[in-house]
């Protein structure tokens, strides 16, 4: 016993127990983590495995129909991960390693797909591209872009879904890559130079190298992100099904739980095994320090022949962006594009006054609600991450994180299982009549608590809590825990120099994780369609509702709004929260 | 200042501390700090001196209370304050990377463990500007930390820890961040203020001229253990282990045996020449000792009488001359500091080497 006590781990727990705020923090967190992650998680893994779902994988395994699915979703994958972080990669260097011009514009360019509300750019494509779409058929008169006879390989499809999944998704890899190559010690490329290889001998034997991490680091993420998307496979895929318009099907069409559960599982195991190797592999291979101060200007390529197309092929994709905006916008402005292009605000008025202003306010609403705990809470976890050692740290983090990794149609389905009847406690006494507690109410679908609002509230923390906690983490990580300690050294206790220490200081990274929080609930759909209840109308379900309809204008109207309103929010952040403390000026500049 | 109404408080215990981390990268652990006794009086300069991974470091955060002992008590003017936690404890502590508050001013800098007191606004303004008058930053507060240069950022880092008049100064390598010329400035003022305001003081560091010239005494450390406790004249004239020798200046080391013994002097033969000296650990007659040789204790000139020395490498760095020079099979190394010494022995050339006995000290081997 006395043994236990003294055991490192009990050591630790007394040590933070010690300041009640710490305990209470700690607990709180974890708590949070385990009923909102993990119980819906496991909830959806034991239905799959149980007596009833053993048998269907079976069944999907040997199924051919099912083996083209699950195909489809690896290959949807591969080629998003490939051409996104390739688009990535091509912005990051022309923005770092070019010299070019319109290099703000680019980067501007880049950001937009950020606040992307889903369905947005996929019905963009399929006006714009698609068998009628105004550049396929209206400027170049053909109802098929390529492969025209034979086959017809219009915009849906595998190669259609590639395109707006990874001009939607690209701006992660270009992020990424874009700080790497900054980071990246010049005085490496200079050696090599230095000991005689060409420029591109250089960029092929150290700046790819140096780079790879962060290249297969986004590959990984775009992975993900390909076959856990729901909105755009179900408006682009055509015939092409992927597991998570399969899931979609089998719970809106058949109501069958435990199908649906199984295909989870599918899905879980290339989503969480990405996860993993991301996490304990690729993180590790990094050979870019990425906290050093640069130590000199890059040297950038002026040769014509490099530069010149490498800038065109920006410039190209930029186009391509803006003219698939541009039709959202212009289409929320048109009776029906393409078709019958006279002006009208019917549309917004649909949005706005009719019949989705509920969806708007409401959406708006649980957003704001959400983003503010997500981001604190973010910040409470990366707190108690970097700086605190307690057994189960690293689970803490990982559970956390597993709310972005897990695909959302899966956190649906799993809320489903989980919360669709009050969790209660009968008492251990009593007999017949014994007293019961609810622990937690019915959070889903019908006479749920806050007509399902709650649970669409949960899931959005979820969903946006890990961006919150990797931006506090690598914040926390640049600030020097003396800085902590010199608070704590002059009397102040943990809570008080989270507050007046350590908060000020992370805000840059508090502030983008609660815009990142706010776009991500306002954007989100496939961890909330099967949420939505008749009391609480949600945007995006709401676009994927006009959408199937072929009602593009009001689709675009909700999008060109949603879009208004992150960007409002954004602003609104920005002059509440601040970007600059005076403190980054310290930390970043060095000097 | 105000410390003066604490002048009699700030004595330090630490008893049989010992702290033990996991070693990193999974299974084992690491002993830090072996079972550490060590007073430290009121008012007293006291450094923790040792290469680095000594424990010098974890003792003091163990004092400040960022680690919690393994096992061991820690007594602040005979109160165990073992599991108190650090913001409770009666002391202020001087980071070596300053740790000022980035994203305040250097007055909030000062003022902010004095609002954690509660001191009263009119209070905290006096007491802030007292402190800058004497840290001479008078017109400093407004400004950010990063609009400092480094001394003025560690002149209001030890603001922001006198202001709060703790019972103990703790010192974690302060000066380190600092160039040459400003680090000898900066020991000089803080040599003058710990005298002046007598505040217990417990200072690491790993430079041992930094050491001397503040302490009182000098604790130094090594693997985990205190090897030698004593004031910088015993540490750096009375060493009692090679380990000590090596660490605290620059020493020759020779063999040699104790051909007597009386009152802890052993007479001993070095480079030719019979000596009676001091011995370290109690020698018998009969014994192998190494003699602890400073560079300063050996002298070059040309004297047929003495042992012959080939100059391998004769360095001249302005207030000495450094030489490395071959007796046998050994390379000893000589510094000559008497500025009357113009003239400098070329390399290979042969020399002979003279001792100076006072400075020679004798330890067991």
């Amino acid at each position: 016993m006395a043994a236990i006590i003294r055991s490192r781990p009990i050591r630790q727990f007394r040590q933070i127990f010690q300041d009640p705020v710490l305990a209470v923090a700690l607990i709180a967190v974890s708590l949070f983590v385990f009923i909102a992650v993990i119980l819906p998680i496991l909830a959806m893994v034991s239905t799959g495995f149980s007596a009833e779902g053993l048998p269907l994988f079976q069944n999907y395994l040997q199924n051919p129909i099912y083996q083209t699915i699950i195909t489809n979703t690896v290959v949807l994958g591969l080629t998003v991960g490939i051409i996104g972080t390739g688009l990535g990669f091509l912005f990051a260097y022309v923005q770092v390693k070019v010299k070019a011009p319109f290099k703000r514009f680019m980067h501007l360019i880049a950001l937009v797909p950020i606040i992307s509300p889903p369905f947005a750019l996929a019905s963009a494509a399929i006006l714009t591209f698609g068998r009628n779409g105004m550049i396929t058929k209206g400027i170049f008169g053909v109802r098929c872009f390529w492969g025209q006879g034979r086959s017809c390989n219009d915009i849906y499809g595998l190669d259609g879904l590639t395109m707006v999944l990874a001009l939607s998704l690209f701006t992660v890899a270009y992020l990424n890559l874009k700080g790497m190559m900054l980071a990246l010690d010049p005085a490496m490329e200079e050696a090599a130079t230095n000991l005689g290889a060409s420029k591109w001998r250089t960029f092929r034997t150290v700046t790819i190298p140096m780079l790879l991490p962060g290249i297969l680091s986004s590959f990984l993420l775009l992975f993900v992100e390909a076959i856990a998307d729901l909105g755009n496979p179900l408006v682009l895929g055509g015939n092409f099904e992927v597991l998570a318009t399969r899931i979609y099907v089998t719970i809106i069409g058949l109501y069958d739980t435990n199908a649906a559960a199984v295909l989870s599982v599918v899905l879980l195991v290339p989503s969480l095994t990405v996860f993993i190797i991301q996490r304990y592999w690729v993180n590790r291979q990094s050979v870019v320090s990425v906290t050093g101060k640069p130590t000199g200007t890059p040297q950038q390529i002026t040769h014509p022949l490099v530069r010149w197309p490498l800038v065109a092929l920006v410039l190209a994709i930029c186009l391509l962006i803006i003219i698939l905006y541009a039709t959202i916008f212009v289409g929320s402005f048109v009776k029906v594009l393409g078709v019958n292009n006279e002006f009208t605000i019917d549309h917004f008025d649909f949005v706005i006054n009719g019949y989705g202003s509920e969806a708007m306010t409401d959406t708006t609403l649980l957003s704001i609600i959400s983003t503010p705990l997500a981001g604190i809470l973010g910040m409470i976890i990366a707190f108690l991450v970097v700086r605190k050692a307690f057994l189960g740290r690293g689970l803490l983090d990982f559970s956390t994180m597993l709310g972005i990794a897990v695909p959302g149609t899966i956190l649906g389905i799993g809320y489903l299982l989980v919360f669709n009847n009050d969790i209660q406690l009968v008492l251990p006494f009593g007999g017949e009549n014994a007293p019961v507690i609810t622990l937690i109410p019915k959070l889903t679908g019908g006479r749920a608590i806050f007509g399902g609002a709650m649970a669409i509230v949960i899931v959005y923390m979820v969903r946006s809590i890990p961006a919150a906690l990797r931006s506090g983490v690598a914040a926390l990580s640049q600030i020097d825990p003396a800085i902590e300690e010199a608070s704590i050294s002059l009397g102040a206790d943990n809570a008080l120099t989270f507050r007046k220490i350590t908060l000020p200081l992370i805000r840059p990274a508090f502030l983008s994780g609660l815009i990142y929080a706010f776009a991500r609930s306002m954007t989100t759909i496939s961890a909330i369609v099967f949420l939505t209840t008749p009391q609480t109308k949600i945007m995006t379900a709401q676009i994927l509702n006009e959408v199937e309809n072929g009602r593009f204008g009001n689709a675009f109207a909700y999008c060109v709004i949603l879009i208004l309103i992150v960007l409002v929010a954004i602003g609104i952040l920005y002059l509440t929260v601040g970007s600059t403390t005076g403190a980054e000026r310290t930390l970043e500049g060095g000097a | 200042m105000a410390a003066a109404n604490k002048a009699n408080s700030g004595s330090l215990w630490l008893e049989k501390i010992s702290k033990v981390f996991p070693a990193r990268g999974g299974s084992g652990e690491v002993t830090a700090v072996n079972a550490v006794d060590l007073t430290i009086q009121q008012g007293e300069f006291l450094t923790l001196l040792g290469p680095s991974g000594c424990g010098k470091t974890t003792t003091l955060r163990l004092i400040a209370g960022f680690e919690m002992p393994s096992s061991g008590h820690i007594l602040l003017d005979g109160k165990d304050i073992t599991n108190q936690p650090p913001n409770k404890r009666d002391m202020a502590m001087v980071f070596q990377s300053y740790a000022l508050f980035p994203h305040m001013t250097v007055f909030d800098n000062i003022a902010y463990g004095l609002h954690i007191r509660k001191l009263s606004r009119s209070e905290i303004k006096e007491k802030v500007a007292n402190t800058l008058d004497l840290m001479g930053l008078q017109d400093l507060g407004a400004r950010r930390p990063n609009e400092l240069s480094g001394g003025q950022q560690q002149r209001v880092a030890l603001a922001r820890s006198l202001v709060m008049e703790p019972r103990v100064l703790l010192f974690d390598e302060p000066l380190s961040n600092l160039d040459a010329k400003l680090r000898v400035q900066m020991r000089s003022e803080i040599h003058a203020l710990q005298r002046r305001l007598s505040i217990t003081s417990v200072y690491v560091t790993h430079d041992q001229v930094e050491a001397m010239a503040l302490s009182d005494r000098i604790v130094v450390m090594n693997k985990g253990q205190i090897e030698q406790i004593g004031t910088p004249d015993e540490i750096y004239r009375r060493p009692i282990s090679r380990f000590v020798a090596d660490f605290i200046g620059r020493a020759n080391f020779l063999e040699a045996r104790a051909e007597a013994v009386m009152n802890n002097q052993a007479t001993v033969t070095l480079l030719g020449q019979t000596m009676t000296i001091s011995a370290a650990g109690n020698p018998k007659t009969g014994d192998t000792l190494v003699a602890v040789l400073r560079p300063e204790a050996l002298k070059l000139r040309v004297d047929p009488q003495l042992q012959p020395a080939l100059v391998e490498q004769a360095m001249y760095l302005g207030s000495e001359i450094e030489y490395r020079v071959r007796v046998g099979q050994g390379i000893l190394t000589v510094v000559e500091n008497d500025p009357r010494a113009s003239h400098i022995f070329r390399e290979g050339e042969t020399v002979g080497i003279d001792t100076i006995p006072e400075a020679v000290h004798l330890l067991p081997a």
